[in-house]
């Protein structure tokens, strides 16, 4: 396990994330709408009913970042970044979009990216 | 004014009533068929797998079972849909895109061009229809705007890119009406919409509305329990 | 995951009759996954039963919440003051999830409304393929990943028996294919045919008895 408290972020090795799945994840945060159509799929948005847990929220502020900073986000960016991709989703995979934007596969690369940096799903909370 | 006067002037007239319908319908096209493929290659064609008949109890099936009544009406089953879950926003925007889609393409001042121009004479609606059609249109815009400003869980994903798209959605439309109505100049108001419209076009492929394209691969062709089709397509 | 199938209407509707404030708990894991027992199965359950109770104008009433999983107690912390407005609980998550929360609520009635069937993978949309059956003495190391308790109709540890057919069949089912045909195959291809030349110990069924699991980790911590 890396002491990731003070280790530099590795941008090289999240851009080859970004770059693996760039034209569907790139595609995917194109084409979405911001209907917020996705978010009564959600179980954790009906317990919860706070944006944060719609699933437009959670990948547009995950993955949707960072691609926008070409993979150039801050350790802290990525630490608010696992609460979403973790806390906040179960990845159930049962979201609903009515485009058919796949987005349990956005959750899973942003999970991805985060695991690259040392940062994993919090266990002690 | 100075900005009204370049509106009106005749060379961005003449160029917005010839190459740039040329440019943008030809971007249009080209785009589009391009993001088609695009969004196609994403995803693959899968062979429908056959059930493996790995359960030992699998017995030959009686001949033909009684198909069980669904307890559930019709009108039960789609409000466990987002239509139940969203009525008024799925309604709204049904019309929206009816009206995006129908009042360009059958407006009568837009086809008397294309008979004029290549002897196209297809139906049209009543110039009293298309202007009821396109206020209905304008009413369900303001809707979307209202609720992209007013509606907390959409406004936390509202970017400013989002009103830039809405305008240019809406400006067409309200350009056309306005200019039909001769309200203001209308000179002015025909270039802009002449403008704005092939702004929309050439906008199509490249921004999020591609949903158009998407929409239909997607909910028809790629495998989902949303799915609306019997698609057999599965993401790479 | 683990894979279940909702059961049929009639036995969830009979098995609780007589409760008037029935609450339907979702799973998020992995009733979900298998589109079993996840908030839509809830919402579309309790508008089956609902119209069925309005038919018979009694005066039963489900309302639906879905939790993240089942099978872990610190995911219940919103139901004990949910509950209190309710005289049962109908659960939609795999049997473990019903049993712990049975236990956590032991004085309500818990009624299962899926039945749980095997340890399984996605293999397409909404349909899922067994595995696994949790024997505790996993050899997949020595049979190239295919298991043999799960797939072979006998069990067989230490190769077929003699009525494999001539296709690579099962004894029973000619549409059954031979696990331990398919494990020689994919060992031939590995070059690792050596491996089943080994013979596997009988087979001490682990699974008779409740099993419970401590991570060697943790080992020292609950005394073992």
């Amino acid at each position: 396990m890396l002491d990731n408290s003070t280790t530099e972020i590795d941008t090289v090795s999240i851009q080859h994330i970004l770059n693996k799945n760039k034209t569907k994840m790139k595609l995917s945060l194109k084409v979405c709408a911001h209907c917020t159509m996705c978010a009564e799929s959600c179980f954790l948005y009906m317990i919860h009913r706070k944006p944060e847990y719609m699933p437009s929220y959670k990948f547009i502020n995950t993955i949707g970042k960072i691609y926008q900073k070409k993979g150039n986000v801050s350790r802290e960016f990525l630490e608010k970044a696992r609460d979403l991709v973790w806390e906040n989703c179960v990845l159930c995979t049962r979201c609903y979009c009515p485009i058919g934007i796949d987005i349990p596969s956005m959750i899973a690369v942003g999970r991805s990216i985060c695991r690259s940096q040392g940062i994993e799903q919090r266990h002690d909370k | 004014m100075e900005i009204s006067n370049i509106f009106s002037s005749a060379l961005l007239y003449n160029l917005a009533r010839g190459p740039l319908v040329w440019i943008s319908f030809l971007v249009f096209f080209a785009g589009s068929i391009f993001q088609i493929l695009r969004i196609l290659s994403l995803t693959k064609n899968d062979e429908r797998i056959g059930i493996q008949a790995k359960d030992s109890k699998n017995k030959k099936k009686p001949a033909k079972e009684k198909k069980k009544e669904a307890i559930l009406s019709w009108f039960q089953q789609l409000k466990l849909t987002i239509v139940g879950v969203s009525p008024i926003m799925i309604i709204v925007t049904t019309v929206f895109h009816i009206c995006l889609f129908v009042v360009p393409v059958f407006l009568l001042a837009h086809n008397i061009m294309l008979d004029d121009a290549w002897g196209l004479s297809i139906i049209t609606f009543s110039e009293k229809t298309a202007d009821i059609l396109t206020i209905i249109f304008l009413a369900t815009a303001l809707f979307f705007l209202l609720r992209r400003l007013f509606v907390g869980r959409v406004r936390s994903i509202t970017s400013l890119y989002d009103c830039f798209i809405w305008i240019i959605a809406t400006a067409p439309f309200l350009t056309g009406f306005l200019a039909y109505h001769q309200m203001f100049d209308y000179r002015t108001v025909i270039v802009l919409h002449m403008l704005f419209g092939e702004l929309m076009l050439i906008a199509i492929p490249f921004t999020k509305f591609t949903h158009m394209f998407f929409f239909f691969i997607f909910r028809f062709f790629v495998k989902s329990e949303y799915s609306l089709g019997k698609g057999n397509r599965s993401w790479y | 995951m683990v894979k279940s199938e909702r059961k049929p209407i009639e036995e969830i509707k009979d098995s609780i009759k007589g409760y008037k404030n029935i609450l339907n708990i979702g799973c998020g894991g992995c009733s979900s996954v298998c589109l079993s027992g996840g908030q839509r199965e809830v919402n579309m359950l309790n508008a089956e039963l609902n119209t069925l109770f309005k038919a018979e104008n009694g005066s039963q009433k489900i309302d639906g919440y879905t939790i993240e999983r089942q099978c872990n107690a610190k995911y219940y912390y919103d139901l004990p003051e949910i509950l209190l407005n309710y005289d049962c609980i109908l659960s939609m998550a795999c049997g473990a999830g019903v049993q712990l929360a049975a236990e956590i609520f032991s004085n309500k009635p818990v009624f299962p409304a899926v039945n749980t069937v095997s340890i399984g993978i996605d293999r397409d949309i909404g349909m899922y393929e067994e595995k696994c059956r949790a024997c505790g003495q996993c050899v997949l190391g020595y049979t190239a990943g295919i298991c043999p308790v799960t797939r072979c109709a006998k069990s067989l540890f230490n190769g077929p028996c003699g009525g494999t057919n001539g296709g690579g069949m099962c004894e029973i089912s000619n549409e059954i294919p031979c696990a331990w045909h398919d494990i020689y195959e994919r060992l031939k291809e590995q070059n690792r045919l050596d491996d089943i030349l080994k013979i596997q110990p009988v087979m001490m069924w682990q699974n008779q008895v409740q099993r419970t699991t401590i991570q060697e980790p943790y080992k020292e911590r609950y005394g073992k």
